[in-house]
Order: structure tokens, then sequence, then C-alpha cells
């Protein structure tokens, strides 16, 4: 499994696999859409530093939108950010061998 | 939520008309093609077949590409819709233009009626193409996708002007060439310039996306602009004067250019990464296949100019039904359900489990589609070549249950309720 580093980074990692892209109907770890994830357990902020597969991406809003709620179901009193970048630009090489297979 | 082209999308109910109106008016025009199989056996220029190809080309094809780009210039230009209310009013116009216009001709009377269903398409047209360029002035992205999209939108506007000086020739003649000649350039300015062309443009952005594909070349692109915009300015124009050899090389150089998308768009097949293609990107698959047929019946008819009439009616055809209307019917699926699914289950992500857009239909209804009209439409290509009524008529018989399933598919997800 890839860690981002601390338990609770992991955690969120796990919650972040059940986001799944509506379009490609894979979740947003494996598409390698998530960059980073920032953990601050003083100010109680988490912050999801992650991608789209294209900026005019349809489904963005939502995906955000899940990734959110995914993430207040376990840290309900935390301050959720998605920090949406554009570099580096996604590719398909971002994806896992999981992705990949999943389609096709 | 951080701006992402997706929350530009106007109001679902701006969108929904143009695809519940366009899917009746298919099924109503195939259900008239099978009640008049001789539309299609007779010249070409006759009544029936007018107010068939008007009632596709308006009600059905134009219907749902303003409603699509409604939904798909904001995400692509990533800015909002620069005005819903015309979006509405352009509907309604065109709504009672394509009734006015298609009586007209099917009751071949080209009098106060036609005239009057003309200039509605036209003020239909006009506040759509204000609309599209109200929203791209606001975008500050400048590519060739809008290069594209915006170009078409002059071509509509161009083919409205001239079918309406068409059909006031009809009734106050003024114009010395055959209405035949003057029809042929009224249609390849709607067929290329605006249909054709603005397929390029939605389709380069979106059927990569589609299938997850990075890294092709956009020299095809940049070869397919010039190429088509030349090559059919130069083909009219010297189709109004017969000259022949401005014809052809117009037509050669149109060709280059949709050769040039084809060839991008195999690039991006073979780089994508999503193998499997789902049900909806089947049939757009076969309508590209379908597409190749018009490009040889084309050079056909001009290399063998004693050709009967048919094969201009097969090129006809198959390009409006076998690429045109197969491409929306497949796409519909990659754009509907989507808008559908935001509508009802936005603020509901992450929170419980909620269907996917493609639980808005199933996949086999979708296949079942895409064989029957597929069949149908080769069936009746077929009837027509042969002037085969009973042909047209069983060919029509499968289109029309595709085309059953089709509308069912649409009410189905548009009228989709979250149970939550």
């Amino acid at each position: 499994m890839k860690t981002f580093g601390s338990e609770n980074e992991d955690r969120i990692y796990l919650l972040l696999k059940g986001v799944i892209d509506p379009e490609l109907m894979v979740n947003i770890i494996d598409l390698g859409l998530v960059y980073e994830i920032f953990f601050d357990e003083k100010n109680q902020a988490i912050t999801i530093r992650m991608t789209l597969t294209s900026p005019e991406c349809p489904m963005g809003e939502a995906i955000q939108e899940d990734v959110m709620q995914r993430i207040k179901t376990d840290y309900e009193n935390y301050d959720i950010k998605i920090d949406l970048v554009w570099e580096p630009q996604w590719s398909t090489s971002f994806m896992s061998d999981e992705a990949k297979k999943q389609l096709g | 939520m951080q701006g992402t082209a997706s929350n530009n999308a106007p109001d679902y109910r701006v969108i929904t008309p143009h695809f519940m109106i366009g899917a009746v008016v298919i099924l109503l025009a195939v259900i008239l093609l099978f009640f008049n199989p001789d539309s299609l056996t007779s010249h070409f220029f006759n009544a029936h077949l007018l107010a068939l190809t008007h009632l596709v080309s308006l009600g059905w094809i134009t219907m749902i590409i303003f409603g699509a780009l409604y939904q798909l210039i904001p995400v692509i230009l990533e800015t909002r819709l620069f005005s819903e209310t015309m979006a509405i009013i352009s509907l309604l116009l065109l709504i009672t233009g394509t009734i006015l216009m298609t009586s007209s001709f099917w009751y071949f009377n080209f009098g106060f009626p036609l005239l009057a269903g003309g200039s509605i398409i036209l003020f239909s047209v006009i506040l759509f193409v204000a609309n599209l360029l109200g929203t791209s002035l606001q975008s500050e992205k400048n590519t060739i996708e809008k290069k594209f999209i915006v170009t078409s939108s002059i071509w509509l506007l161009l083919t409205c002007m001239a079918g309406l000086t068409l059909a006031f020739n009809f009734t106050f003649p003024f114009l010395s060439q055959s209405h035949l000649d003057l029809l042929k350039i009224h249609a390849h300015a709607g067929l290329v310039g605006w249909f054709i062309q603005l397929i390029i443009g939605v389709g380069s952005k979106l059927l990569p996306m589609f299938m997850v594909a990075h890294g092709m070349k956009i020299t095809p692109l940049k070869i397919a602009y010039p190429a088509i915009n030349s090559g059919l300015i130069i083909a009219l124009i010297s189709e109004f004067f017969v000259f022949q050899a401005g014809v052809i090389t117009g037509i050669i150089l149109t060709l280059i250019g949709i050769l040039s998308f084809l060839f991008f768009l195999v690039d991006a097949y073979r780089l994508r990464v999503r193998k499997n293609l789902d049900p909806g990107m089947k049939q757009s698959a076969i309508a590209f296949f379908a597409l190749l047929i018009p490009i040889v019946l084309i050079l056909l008819i001009f290399a063998k100019q004693k050709l009967h009439t048919n094969f201009i009616t097969i090129y006809g055809f198959i390009l409006i039904t076998g690429f045109i209307t197969s491409l929306i019917l497949g796409q519909t699926y990659k754009t509907l359900p989507f808008i559908i699914w935001l509508k009802e289950y936005r603020g509901k992500m992450g929170k419980s489990k909620i269907p996917l857009p493609k639980d808005l239909y199933t996949d086999a209804s979708v296949l079942w589609q895409t064989w029957l009209f597929t069949g149908g439409f080769i069936i009746v290509a077929t009837g027509v070549m042969l002037l085969q009524n009973l042909l047209i008529q069983a060919g029509a018989g499968f289109m029309i249950s595709g085309l059953i399933i089709y509308n069912f598919n649409i009410f189905k997800i548009i009228f989709h309720k979250s149970k939550n």
C-alpha cells in the first residue's frame, strides 16, 4: 500500500479510495489524482492537494464534493480544504496498474 | 469547492427539453419514412424528402446540438453561459420554425408558411450564435476547439440565410441558377460547415477525454481547420458560378481536413488507456466508420457524373443518419446521464451509497438500440441503392425499434429521481 506518512494521512488515503470518478468508475487514488495529503492535528486542518484528469472534467465538482464528504465522516470537526492544482499535469502514467486493469 | 469547469454548467431545465424534443422528432421522422419509403427512391428533390431532411436537421440534430452545447461550451471554455433566457427563446423559435417549415415542405407549399418558418428559424439561430459568441468572448481560452465551434456557428447562420434566400427564390424567383445547384450549396454549408465542423470541435476535446487518451499531436487539427473552411468556401462559390475545377479543388481540400481529424481520432484511439469502449462509445465508433462511405461516395459522384441520383440520396442519408445521428445517439449517453446525475446527487455524494451515472440506464438497452438502429440504416441504404421500397420499410422498422429504446432511455434518465 502506498503511504502518505502519518497514521491519519494513511487513514485519509484509505477513505479517498472510496471516491470514484463517475465517468471512469475508478477510484481517485488509483487514478493518481491525489498528490498530497496534509494533516495538521494541532490546528485541526486537512488539506488535499489533488488534480483532475483534465481542467474541463465535467465531473470535477462532484469528485471534490465526494472527497470532502468522505473525509468529514471520520474528521467531522476538522477544517477540510482541497488544493486543486494543474502542475504537475495529470497523465496516464500516474495511474496504478490496478486502474489500468480496470479500464481494460 | 475550487473553480472547476463543471461549476459553470447552466440550469438543467435549459438542456433537457432539447433532448426530449429531439428524441421524439427523430422517432417521428423515421415513422414518416416507414409510411413514405418512396421519398428515398424518387428524385431527391421531392416534397417528402425535403420535409424529412429539414425535420431531422433542425428538429433532431440542431435541437440536440443546441442543448448539448449549452452544457458543453461552459465546460470547454471554462466560463458561464452568456444567457439562459436567450437559450430558451431560441428553443421556442426553433420548435415553431421547424413545425412551419417541415409542414410547408411536406405539402409542397412554398408560400408564406415556408418563409415565416425560415425567418423564425433564422431568429432562433441568431440568438444561438449571439449566445455562443457572448460566451466565447467571456473566455480567455483560445484553443483550436473553440475556433471550430465558433466558426461552425457562423456556418449555421450562413446555412439558414442561404436556405431563406432559396425559399424566397421558390416564391419570387430572382436567381438564375438551378434550384438543385443552390440546394447543394445550402446543404453542404449545413452538413460540413455546421455539423461536421461542430463535431470536430467538440469531438476533439471530448472523445480523447472519454477514451483517457493523452499526448496526441494537434497538428492534424491545425491542418483540418483551414482545409475544411477554405475548401468549403472554394467549393460552394465554385458551385454557385458553375466552375467544376473549383468545386473539385474545394472538395479535395475539405476531405483533407476531415481525414486529418479522423487521423487525430485514430491517434487518440491508439493512445487510449481505456481499452473497453462503453456502449455509447461503440455507437460513436460505428458513426465514424459510416463517415467513410459518404467520403467515397462524393468522389464517385464527381468522378462519374452520370450516376443515378439515388447515389446522392444514399450519400445524404448515410451522412445524416449513419454518421451524425449514430454519433448523437451514442454521445447522448456520455452527456445526459451526467447532467441528471449531478442534478439529483449533488450534495449527496460521500454521505450515502448513490448510483453512478451509468446506472441511470442499462448497457444492454444501449447495445440493442445500437444494433437495431445500425442494422436498420444499413437495410434502408441498401433499399435506396436497389430502389426497393419494401427494404426501406423493413430497415425503417428496425430503426424505429432502436429509436423507441432510445426514447425510453432518454425519458427514463431525465425523470430519474434519487431515492433519498
